[in-house]
């Protein structure tokens, strides 16, 4: 009960990171998506069912905001959940690199899989622009330890995590 | 024994396997079915029960981004507070850095003045907002701090202000208490009718990262590169006059063509748009 309640929390906290980072770095063009580098620690750290259930919610907080198409966020952070998900036993994302790296091609991955999902079911191109992306993906992978050792540490060893 | 060994080791298989692929399935079978169902209608309703869950978050968040603002703006001027001090001791540092702030200050001096001017000079009753949210994968749309309780209704227009001149910005297409989304003139499904400074009208279309166009303007219209593109009094939603842009190109008049098809260079950029006016009374003109 209690690590549902932190859950909760850490959705939240997301939430509000997701809006003030959004916020602050659109002003210089930056993509940044740190609703995905929270989905990524929860994938790394919490077990399957968890993880996806995050990862889906999330994806509907950024659908939430969108115009033209809804669930393709979901969509695109189900998909970044089974990879994370898989990868997760074969890693260790305790360490800097391999959160970092996860993240960056995460955000590139959910970049593409987002404009093309718009392309083919909304006739739209949303694509933010190679150099946007590319600051955002950086971004992103910086504040990826920061995210992951708060999530671990708001989780610590609670039953929802994954054994190690 | 052996029975309820084999019963066990089976259901484990299916939890795993349920935990693997089925889980992650459903959820992408969801995700797909939400995508290919229209906006209208369920998607609504679906979108109006998660406002429920995620509006009073977002309420939240942006209180705490506009408190970290205060913060960082407190910080900053305790910061400044020490190096004013500091510089007491240092004349010609002093001086640098006094000449810099009152240089902010005068930029600052001078664009509320010119806001201010702006809004002693608008025709139309409206509310000044600020733009508190822009979704980072949707650069034509931008979420500003006031809603309903602010008389804020659905195709309202938007109009900013950017060098010293104010132009349309956008139209409002969603609305809730607090908050509204506004579709900004780049976007693909933007569409206003204009008047063009020979007096001819036509149709005024966002192409998301492409130049924006007008449409169906009469083969015969004498349209020249720079002429200025203001709103139609034919237009249903917005006011007539607002400037929106300059014609950029002139397409070519093919034999084949029924009308002509010309790009604008809009005179609000998405990017820049920060504080924008929401004409509240359209008929106040």
């Amino acid at each position: 009960m209690l690590s549902a309640a932190k859950l909760i929390l850490l959705f939240m906290l997301a939430c509000v990171f997701h809006w003030a980072l959004a916020s602050a770095f659109a002003p210089w063009g930056f993509a940044v998506n740190s609703m995905l580098v929270f989905i990524t620690a929860f994938c790394a750290i919490l077990k399957p069912p968890f993880a996806y259930s995050m990862a889906f919610v999330g994806g509907l907080f950024l659908d939430f905001f969108g115009t033209k198409l809804f669930g393709n966020n979901a969509f695109t952070f189900t998909i970044c959940a089974c990879l994370i998900c898989n990868l997760a036993p074969r890693f260790d994302f305790d360490e800097l690199f391999p959160q970092m790296v996860a993240v960056f091609v995460l955000t590139w991955l959910a970049g593409l899989l987002n404009a093309l999902l718009l392309y083919s079911f909304a006739s739209s191109s949303l694509w933010p622009g190679f150099w946007d992306l590319l600051g955002g993906a950086v971004l992103d992978a910086v504040l990826a330890p920061i995210v992951f050792w708060l999530v671990r540490r708001i989780l610590g060893k609670a039953p929802l995590c994954r054994q190690v | 024994m052996i029975f309820s060994k084999v019963k066990n080791s089976t259901y484990t298989k299916a939890s795993n396997w349920y935990r693997q692929f089925g889980l992650p399935a459903g959820f992408l079978l969801l995700s797909f079915l939400l995508m290919i169902l229209p906006l209208e209608g369920f998607i609504s309703s679906v979108k109006a029960v998660l406002a429920y869950v995620f509006i009073p978050q977002v309420r939240a968040a942006h209180s705490v981004s506009q408190y970290a603002q205060g913060v960082s703006h407190t910080v900053q001027e305790l910061l400044q507070a020490h190096q004013e001090n500091a510089q007491l001791k240092q004349e010609i540092e002093t001086a640098h850095l006094l000449s810099a702030q009152a240089q902010d200050i005068f930029a600052e001096n001078a664009r509320l003045t010119e806001l201010l001017q702006l809004k002693t000079s608008f025709p139309w009753k409206g509310v000044w907002a600020k733009v508190a949210y822009r979704e980072p994968t949707q650069w034509n749309t931008v979420v500003i701090d006031k809603g309903s309780a602010h008389g804020i209704q659905e195709r309202s227009a938007v109009i900013a202000a950017q060098d010293g001149k104010e132009g349309l910005a956008g139209v409002v297409i969603e609305v809730t208490e607090s908050t509204a989304k506004v579709l900004l003139v780049r976007d693909e499904d933007f569409s206003a009718a204009v008047r063009l400074e020979s007096g001819d009208e036509g149709l005024l279309v966002g192409d998301g990262p492409r130049a924006v166009q007008i449409k169906y303007i009469p083969l015969l219209a004498q349209v020249k590169k720079g002429d200025k593109v203001y709103t139609s009094s034919s237009s249903s939603v917005f006011p007539a006059g607002i400037l929106v842009g300059e014609v950029s190109a002139v397409h070519e008049r093919d034999s084949f063509l029924t009308a002509l098809t010309v790009q604008v260079a809009p005179l609000i950029r998405s990017s820049a748009v920060q504080e924008v006016f929401i004409i509240l009374d359209k008929g106040a003109h």
